[in-house]
C-alpha cells in the first residue's frame, strides 16, 4: 500500500505539474490509498511544525527561506496548504519512491485543528506555537478547546517553542513535561501600563487562579505579568529582543538590529519565533540575522493619492485580536484622521452569520478625538455601525456605504489627509484599487 | 433615575463578546436618561442581591463554568429569592449550565456542539430575534419557554427554546443578543424603568 500511495500521489504531482496546477490532491490520492502514509514515510533530518491562531504562515516561510538561503534543501508546505492533504503531498513531494525525505529540513505549517491528526504519524522534533487566540468561533469554539486538543498531539519528545510574554501559552509547560524553549519583547516605546482590552484568554493565573499583575503590556495579554499569590511569572529567555521600533520595522537582538518585514507587534514575534527555532537548528546566528535581514523586506500597503495618505490594515474576520493590533496601530498614530472598516465576507468555509467577534474588538479604544468620520462598508455595515455606537461613538461620525466605490467621492473630497482602513484581508486589494490614483499605480 | 447592572464574572465568562449585551441595555438605558451604574463582579467579590436591578451571565469555558457555579452555589436562596421579587436575571448561551442547580430547569449536554444562526420570534417584544447558537449545554424542559425558533435549535429537539420564570430569563441564544435585537433591548428598558 505505500508504495502504491507514494507511486499514485506522485503521478498526481506529474499531472499537477503538466497543468501547471499546485493543489492538495497528490496528498489526498496518497491518504486514500494509505491512510497510514505519513507514518510510513523515513525521516531522517530535523521536522519542524508551526501552528497557532495566526502567524503560522509566516513564521513557517521565514524559517524556510532563511534555512534556503544558508544553501540548505528545505520540505515546506506552501500557505494555505496547512491540512492533512497538503502536508502529504509537500513530503511526498519531496521523498523518493521508497518514502525517503530527500531534504535537510522539513518546515510544517499545520492548521492548529490538525495537529492532533498530524502529528499521530509524523513526530516534530520542534512544535512552534505562536499563539493561541480567539479565532473562528463556529469552527473553534473556543480557546480552550484548541488549548487541550494541541495540548494532547503534542508528542513526548518534541521541543515546545512559544512566546514567554503569552502566559495563557505557558500552560503547556505546566502541563507536559516536554522541553520549552521560549522568546520574548522587553519594554518598549509602545509598551503600556493598564490592561485596555476586554474579553481576552486569560488573565487569572494558570497555576492558582489568583488575578495576574504585569509591569507592563506589549498588547492583549501579552506582556511582563507575574502572580501576587504563588511563583508563576515571566521569566527573561536567553532570546529576548528590545528597541522595538515599528517605524523603521525592526528590533534589537543580542546587539545586531534584525528586520522584522512589516510595522506592527505580530511582524516582530513572528520573526523572533523563527529565530529561536533557527538557532536551535544550529544555524550560526550571524548567518541567521544576515538570512532575515535579507528576507524580511517590509512591504508597505500604504499609498498617497489625492493629497492624502491612505493606511491600509490588514486583519482577519473572526479573529478579534487581529482588529485590535490594528486598532492599537490607529490610535498610536496623533494626527487627524478618518477610519474605513469592512470586509468582504466574514468567512469562506462556512455560511453562518455570526457576528459575535465584533464585541469581543476593542473598538471603544477609537472612541478619540482624532478620528473625525468612520466608514461602515460592505455587507455588515449596519452591524459595523451598532458596534460602533455601542462604543460611544456619534452616530453623526459614522456613514454607511455597500462599497468602497460609494463613499470614494466623499473621502477625495474630505479634509482628512490620513484615511485608515481597518480591513479585513479580502478588502486591502478592493480598497487599493479604489483610492490610488492612475498614476500612482505605474 | 438609576439602573444597577451586575456583570458576573466578566473576565471568566467572556466568550463571544456577550458583554456586548451589557453595552446595548446600558446604551438604551442612557437614551432614555437614565442613570446606569455597571458592578464587574469579581473572583472575591461578594454579591450583594438586594443593590441590583440586573443581573447578568454570559458563556464560559467549560472549567470556568464549572468555577463560577461554584461560586454561586453557595447563594441558592438568594438568587431564588431575587426571581422570586421579580428583579430581572439574563443568562444568555453555555451559562445556561451555570443555573441549572436552582432546579427551575433542567438542561442537557449534546452529544455535538450546537453550531447554528438563529431566527425565533418572543411574546417580549414584535419583529424577529436574530442571535447564534455555539453551545454544548441546552435546556432540556419544555415548560415556560422564551422563544419560538424558526432556525436553529430548541429545547429537547423542539422549537422552543429558553427558559422564564417572572423576570428570569435563559437562552443558549448569543449574538451579542442584545445588541443584535434593538426591541429587545427596549423590552427590559421599559422592565427596569418601570420596576424602579
Amino acid at each position: 500500500m505505500k508504495l502504491l500511495s507514494i507511486l499514485m500521489a506522485k503521478i498526481a504531482l506529474i499531472f499537477g505539474k503538466i497543468l501547471n496546477r499546485g493543489s492538495s490532491l497528490p496528498g489526498k490520492v496518497a491518504l486514500k490509498i494509505d491512510k497510514k502514509i505519513l507514518s510510513k514515510l523515513q525521516y531522517v533530518c530535523p521536522i519542524i511544525a508551526v501552528t497557532g491562531s495566526s502567524g503560522k504562515g509566516s513564521t513557517s516561510n521565514l524559517i524556510a527561506e532563511v534555512l534556503r538561503d544558508n544553501n540548505k534543501t528545505v520540505c515546506h508546505n506552501n500557505s494555505g496548504s496547512n491540512l492533512a492533504w497538503g502536508i502529504t503531498t509537500s513530503l511526498i513531494k519531496n521523498s523518493t519512491i521508497f518514502g525517503k525525505i530527500k531534504t535537510d529540513y522539513i518546515v510544517l505549517e499545520i492548521d492548529e485543528r490538525y495537529a492532533k491528526t498530524v502529528f499521530q504519524d509524523l513526530k516534530p522534533d520542534y512544535l512552534i506555537i505562536t499563539n493561541i487566540t480567539k479565532d473562528q468561533p463556529p469552527r473553534q469554539y473556543n480557546v480552550e478547546i484548541i488549548y487541550n486538543e494541541i495540548l494532547m498531539s503534542i508528542p513526548s519528545n518534541t521541543k515546545i517553542i512559544t512566546n514567554m510574554d503569552e502566559p495563557f501559552l505557558r500552560k503547556f509547560a505546566l502541563d507536559l513535561p516536554n522541553e520549552n524553549i521560549y522568546y520574548s519583547i522587553t519594554q518598549n516605546k509602545y509598551s503600556y501600563k493598564s490592561q485596555i482590552f476586554e474579553n481576552l484568554n486569560i488573565y487569572f493565573c494558570p497555576k492558582c487562579h489568583t488575578f495576574l499583575e504585569y509591569d507592563y503590556y506589549n498588547f492583549e495579554t501579552l506582556g511582563k505579568y507575574n502572580c501576587p499569590n504563588c511563583d508563576f511569572k515571566y521569566i527573561e529567555p536567553s532570546t529576548t529582543a528590545y528597541n522595538l521600533n515599528l517605524e523603521d520595522c525592526s528590533l534589537v537582538l543580542n546587539d545586531k538590529k534584525v528586520n522584522i518585514g512589516g510595522d506592527m507587534l505580530y511582524y516582530a514575534y513572528n520573526t523572533l519565533a523563527a529565530i529561536t527555532t533557527l538557532q536551535e537548528l544550529k544555524i550560526e546566528f550571524s548567518a541567521i540575522i544576515n538570512s532575515v535581514n535579507k528576507l524580511n523586506i517590509s512591504k508597505s500597503l500604504n499609498f498617497k493619492a489625492y493629497k492624502k495618505e491612505f493606511i491600509p490594515l490588514s486583519s482577519k474576520a473572526e479573529n478579534a485580536s487581529t482588529y485590535n493590533q490594528s486598532i492599537f496601530k490607529v490610535i498610536s498614530d496623533n494626527r487627524p484622521k478618518d477610519i474605513i472598516i469592512g470586509w468582504k465576507e466574514i468567512s469562506r468555509r462556512y455560511k453562518h452569520f455570526d457576528i459575535s467577534w465584533l464585541y469581543d474588538i476593542e473598538f471603544e479604544l477609537l472612541n478619540n478625538s482624532t478620528i473625525g468620520t468612520f466608514y461602515a462598508c460592505g455587507i455588515d455595515k449596519n452591524n459595523i455601525k451598532q458596534r460602533l455606537i455601542l462604543a460611544g461613538i456619534k452616530e453623526s461620525q459614522i456613514i454607511t456605504a455597500d462599497s468602497l466605490l460609494d463613499i470614494k467621492e466623499h473621502i477625495i473630497n474630505s479634509e482628512s489627509e490620513v484615511i485608515y482602513g481597518i480591513l479585513n484581508f479580502d478588502y486591502i486589494d478592493p480598497f487599493t484599487e479604489t483610492f490610488k490614483e492612475e498614476e500612482s499605480c505605474k | 433615575m438609576q439602573v444597577k447592572i451586575a456583570n458576573l464574572y466578566p473576565y471568566e465568562l467572556n466568550l463571544y463578546g456577550e458583554n456586548g449585551n451589557i453595552k446595548a441595555l446600558k446604551y438604551a438605558l442612557e437614551q432614555k436618561e437614565v442613570d446606569v451604574e455597571i458592578i464587574n463582579i469579581n473572583p472575591n467579590d461578594k454579591i450583594n442581591f438586594n443593590d441590583l436591578d440586573f443581573i447578568y451571565l454570559g458563556s464560559g469555558t467549560k472549567e470556568n463554568l464549572e468555577l463560577v457555579k461554584s461560586r454561586l452555589i453557595p447563594y441558592r436562596k438568594e438568587l431564588l429569592r431575587y426571581i422570586s421579587e421579580n428583579r430581572v436575571l439574563l443568562v444568555t448561551g453555555n451559562a445556561l449550565s451555570i443555573l441549572d442547580f436552582l432546579k427551575l430547569y433542567e438542561i442537557e449536554e449534546t452529544e455535538k456542539r450546537v453550531v447554528s444562526d438563529v431566527i425565533a420570534t418572543t411574546s417580549l417584544c414584535p419583529d424577529n430575534i436574530y442571535g447564534f447558537q455555539n453551545t454544548e449545554y441546552l435546556i432540556k424542559s419544555t415548560n415556560k419557554i422564551l422563544f419560538n425558533i424558526n432556525e436553529g435549535y430548541g429545547n429537547d429537539g423542539t422549537l422552543m427554546e429558553g427558559y422564564i420564570e417572572n423576570n428570569f430569563y435563559v437562552t443558549s441564544i448569543i449574538g451579542p443578543l442584545l445588541a443584535r435585537n434593538p426591541k429587545l433591548t427596549n423590552y427590559f428598558v421599559d422592565i427596569l424603568t418601570s420596576n424602579a
